[in-house]
C-alpha cells in the first residue's frame, strides 16, 4: 500500500532520517491561521505517482498565494484521487539532486538499491539509475555500495553520506515491511546537509498482522471505499470494478484473470474481478452475490470455481442455498469444476441449477444473456 | 524421470493437525505419495490419518528418512517452520500458504539456499510428477504422466491447463506450481533449468500472466540453442493496469508489465504463446510438432 508523502516521510523521521519541517493542512483556511516562513512548497498529499508533473507541487511566496494554491490543489485530482491535505514545507536551498530507492526485486533475490546522480522528476527518461542487489537485508555491504557508487558519483562526501543513508533505508525497509522507499529527489542543502525531499513509501499490507500501524491503514483505506466494496474486502474477496456487464464470481488470481479473458473473446465484458479463493465459505459467497446482484449495470453472474483446497462439494451446496434464499432475480451461470466436482450433478439435481462442463460454454451463455439484457 | 519428486520421496507434513493438512495428508496419500510423518507442536498426538505425528521436525528426521516437507501453517509462523526444515537437513520444502510478508519470504529464500535445500512457495498449490507422487493439494484428475513438463505462477490456472492437456491425452513429467508472489523458493528460471535437465520431459509448458519478469526469464530460456520447445499461455488481457489482481505480483507497473509486451516477446523469442485458454491445448500441440521438425532437420 502506497503512502501518503507525509506519511512516509514520519516513518523516515521516526528511523532518523533527515526530512523538512512540515505542516499539514487539510484546508486554505486553515492555512491561513497557521505562521509560516516564505516561501514554502504546497504540496498534494495524495497516494498516486506522478504528482509533481502534475502540478502538485507549488512553490508560494506569500500567504495569499499558499492559500490559492492549496484550494487549487485540493480540489484537483491526481491519478484518478483527490488529496487528503497539502503538506507545507520550507521552498529549500538546493544545491544538488540525487534519487536513491530500495525496493524488492526477484532478480535480487530480495532488496534492490538505486542510485541516480540526478534525481528530480525527470527520473524515468533519464540514464537508468544504478542498481545495488542486496537479497536480504543483514547482506548490505557499505564497501560493495561504495565500489558501485564511485563510477557514477564523482563527490566522495556525497557518496559517504549516501551509503549511510542506505543503510538506513535498508534497515528500515525491512524492519517496518516496505515494499519500496523512493527518495526523488534526496536533495544536498547549501550548508552541506542532506535532507528526503519527498518519500513514496509502499508498504506490504501482507504484515499488517505484526504491524499496528499497516493494519490501521488498510482499515482506513476499506473504511474510504463505497459500502459495498468495503464489505468484500473486510470478508476477504479480492475485488477490483471494472466497466463491463458481466458478473465474475471465481477462485484463484489466475483462472479469474483467464475467465475474464474469455469473457472478453466471447464478445462481453467483464464487470469485475472478484477472486473469492480466500474466504470460499458460505459468508463469503453471500457477500459475493450480495454485491453484484446490488449492482445495476451487472445483467448476469457467471460462477466460474475451479477448486483445489476449495472442496466443490461443499460449494455446490453453498450455491444451491444462496439461490434459494436470494431475492434477486439475476440470471446465474455455473461452471463448477476441481477437488469433488463429480459430485456436484446430484447436488444440483432437482434444483432446477445447471452445471456447465466446459468454461467456455459458461462464458457463452453468459455473455449472451448480458447482451440481450442490454438491448432490453 | 520427473523432477524434485517421484514415487521414492518419503514425506512430512509440517502443520498436520490443522483442517488443511490433515485434508493434504490423507489425499496425498490416496494419491500414493509416501508420507511418513506429521509434525504438531502445538497438539501432541500419537497419529494422525495413520501417521505418526511428531513434536518437531528433528524427531521425524532421527525417526526416518524424510526428502520433502510439505507446510501447511499461517503466514505469521510460515518463515520458522520452513527454516525448522531446512536446517533439519530436508532438501524439498513446499511452502503453499499465501499472503506471506515479502520480508519473509526473501529469508525463506536464503534460508533454502545456504542449506542446499531447494523451496517451493509461497502461494502455490504445490507441485506434483503424475502417477508418482503429489505434495500439495491440487485436483488429482487433472493430471496424467507424460513428455510436459509445467510451470505456473497460478494454481487455479494450472488445474484448468493441465485438466484440458490430460484431456488431449498431453501427460506431463511434473507440474510445478510456483507461485505469484514475487519472491519465490524456485523462480521462473529455476523451475526452466530443472526441467531442461529432465530427459524425459521433452517440452515445456509455461502458465503466466500480467506483471513481474517471469515471462522474460522464458523468453530468455526459449532462445537458447539448446532450448526445448515452450508453449505458453498468458492471461490477463483485460486486467487494468494500476490494480493488483489477487497475486502480489499480478499488477500492471510498467510497459514490460502489460499482456501485450510479454505476448511480444515470448513470440519473438520462438514460444507458443497464447493469450487465450480456448487456443492452449493447440499451442502445446505446435510445441510438440517442433520436435518432430527438428527431429527432421537433424536426420
Amino acid at each position: 500500500m502506497l503512502l501518503t508523502e507525509h506519511e512516509g516521510k514520519r516513518l523516515l523521521r521516526e528511523a532518523g532520517i533527515k526530512v523538512p519541517p512540515g505542516t499539514l493542512v487539510r484546508s486554505p483556511e486553515a492555512l491561513a491561521r497557521r505562521k509560516l516562513a516564505y516561501p514554502v512548497a504546497v504540496k498534494a498529499q495524495v497516494a498516486a505517482g506522478g504528482r509533481g508533473k502534475a502540478g502538485g507541487v507549488v512553490r508560494a511566496a506569500t500567504s495569499v498565494e499558499a492559500r490559492s494554491a492549496a484550494r487549487r490543489i485540493l480540489g484537483t485530482r491526481f491519478g484518478g484521487k483527490k488529496p487528503s491535505a497539502v503538506l507545507i514545507e520550507p521552498w529549500l536551498a538546493i544545491q544538488r539532486e540525487v534519487y536513491l530507492s530500495v525496493t524488492v526485486d526477484a532478480a535480487a533475490d530480495g532488496y534492490v538499491m538505486l542510485y541516480s546522480p540526478h534525481g528530480g522528476v525527470d527520473i524515468e527518461s533519464g540514464e537508468p539509475p544504478l542498481r545495488y542487489d542486496i537479497g536480504p537485508a543483514h547482506r548490505f555491504r557499505s564497501y560493495r555500495l561504495r565500489e558501485r557508487l564511485v563510477t557514477v558519483e564523482r563527490d566522495p562526501a556525497l557518496r559517504e553520506k549516501v551509503i549511510a543513508l542506505g543503510r538506513r533505508l535498508v534497515e528500515l525497509a525491512s524492519s517496518r515491511d516496505c515494499v519500496t522507499i523512493e527518495i526523488n529527489p534526496l536533495v544536498l542543502l547549501a550548508d552541506g546537509s542532506m535532507v528526503a525531499a519527498d518519500a513514496k513509501v509502499v508498504r506490504d499490507e501482507y504484515a499488517a498482522f505484526r504491524a499496528a500501524d499497516i493494519q490501521a491503514a488498510v482499515e482506513a483505506t476499506r473504511r474510504g471505499e463505497p459500502r459495498p466494496i468495503a464489505r468484500a474486502l473486510a470478508g476477504d474477496l479480492m475485488l477490483v470494478w471494472l466497466d463491463g456487464d458481466v458478473g465474475l464470481i471465481s477462485g484463484g488470481a489466475g483462472m479469474t484473470m483467464a475467465t475474464m479473458d474469455l469473457i472478453g473473446d466471447a464478445g462481453g465484458k467483464p464487470a469485475c474481478f472478484l477472486d473469492c479463493s480466500a474466504n470460499p465459505t458460505p459468508g463469503g459467497y453471500r457477500i459475493a452475490f450480495d454485491l453484484l446482484d446490488h449492482e445495476p449495470k451487472i445483467k448476469v453472474i457467471l460462477v466460474s470455481i475451479f477448486g483445489g483446497l476449495t472442496q466443490m462439494d461443499r460449494v455446490a451446496r453453498v450455491m444451491r442455498e444462496i439461490m434459494q434464499e436470494r431475492k434477486s432475480g439475476k440470471p446465474v451461470v455455473f461452471r463448477l469444476n476441481g477437488t469433488n466436482a463429480s459430485r456436484v450433478e446430484e447436488l444440483f439435481a432437482g434444483s432446477g441449477l445447471h452445471n456447465h462442463t466446459a468454461l467456455e460454454d459458461a462464458v457463452a451463455e453468459a455473455v449472451a444473456i448480458a447482451r440481450k439484457g442490454a438491448r432490453t | 524421470m520427473s523432477v524434485l519428486i517421484d514415487q521414492g520421496s518419503r514425506f512430512i507434513i509440517q502443520g498436520v493437525t490443522g483442517n488443511v493438512g490433515r485434508f493434504s495428508a490423507r489425499d496425498m496419500r490416496e494419491y500414493g505419495t509416501t508420507v511418513v510423518g506429521g509434525i504438531s507442536a502445538a497438539k501432541p498426538a500419537k497419529d494422525i490419518e495413520r501417521i505418526p505425528v511428531f513434536p518437531d521436525v528433528r524427531a521425524a528426521c532421527a525417526a526416518t528418512r524424510v526428502d520433502a516437507s510439505v507446510i501447511y501453517v499461517p503466514a505469521a509462523t510460515a518463515l520458522d517452520h520452513v527454516v525448522e526444515a531446512v536446517e533439519a537437513g530436508i532438501k524439498l520444502v513446499v511452502y503453499p500458504g499465501d499472503g506471506l510478508p515479502v520480508r519473509d519470504a526473501i529469508e525463506m529464500r536464503a534460508a533454502a539456499r545456504a542449506n542446499g535445500a531447494t523451496l517451493i512457495g509461497p502461494n502455490t498449490p504445490g507441485l506434483i510428477s503424475p502417477g508418482k507422487a503429489k505434495a500439495g493439494f491440487m485436483p488429482s484428475f487433472c493430471y496424467t504422466p507424460g513428455a510436459l513438463g509445467v510451470i505456473s505462477r497460478s494454481g487455479s490456472l494450472s488445474y484448468e491447463a493441465c485438466f484440458r492437456l490430460t484431456s488431449a491425452g498431453l501427460g506431463q513429467t511434473t507440474v510445478i506450481g510456483i507461485g505469484g508472489d514475487p519472491i519465490k523458493g524456485v523462480s521462473a528460471a529455476e523451475a526452466l533449468e530443472l526441467l531442461h535437465a529432465d530427459a524425459e520431459t521433452r517440452a515445456i509448458v509455461y502458465l503466466g500472466e500480467i506483471g513481474g519478469g517471469d515471462e522474460y526469464d522464458v523468453a530468455n530460456y526459449a532462445v537458447r540453442r539448446d532450448a526445448k520447445p515452450v508453449a505458453a499461455l498468458i492471461v490477463g488481457r483485460q486486467a487494468p493496469s494500476g490494480k493488483k489482481m489477487g497475486h502480489a505480483a499480478a499488477l500492471i507497473g510498467s510497459h514490460a508489465d502489460t499482456h501485450s509486451a510479454k505476448m511480444k516477446a515470448l513470440t519473438k523469442a520462438g514460444v507458443h504463446a497464447v493469450g487465450t485458454m480456448s487456443e492452449f491445448v493447440s499451442a502445446v500441440t505446435a510445441a510438440f510438432n517442433d520436435l518432430s521438425a527438428s527431429r527432421l532437420k537433424s536426420a
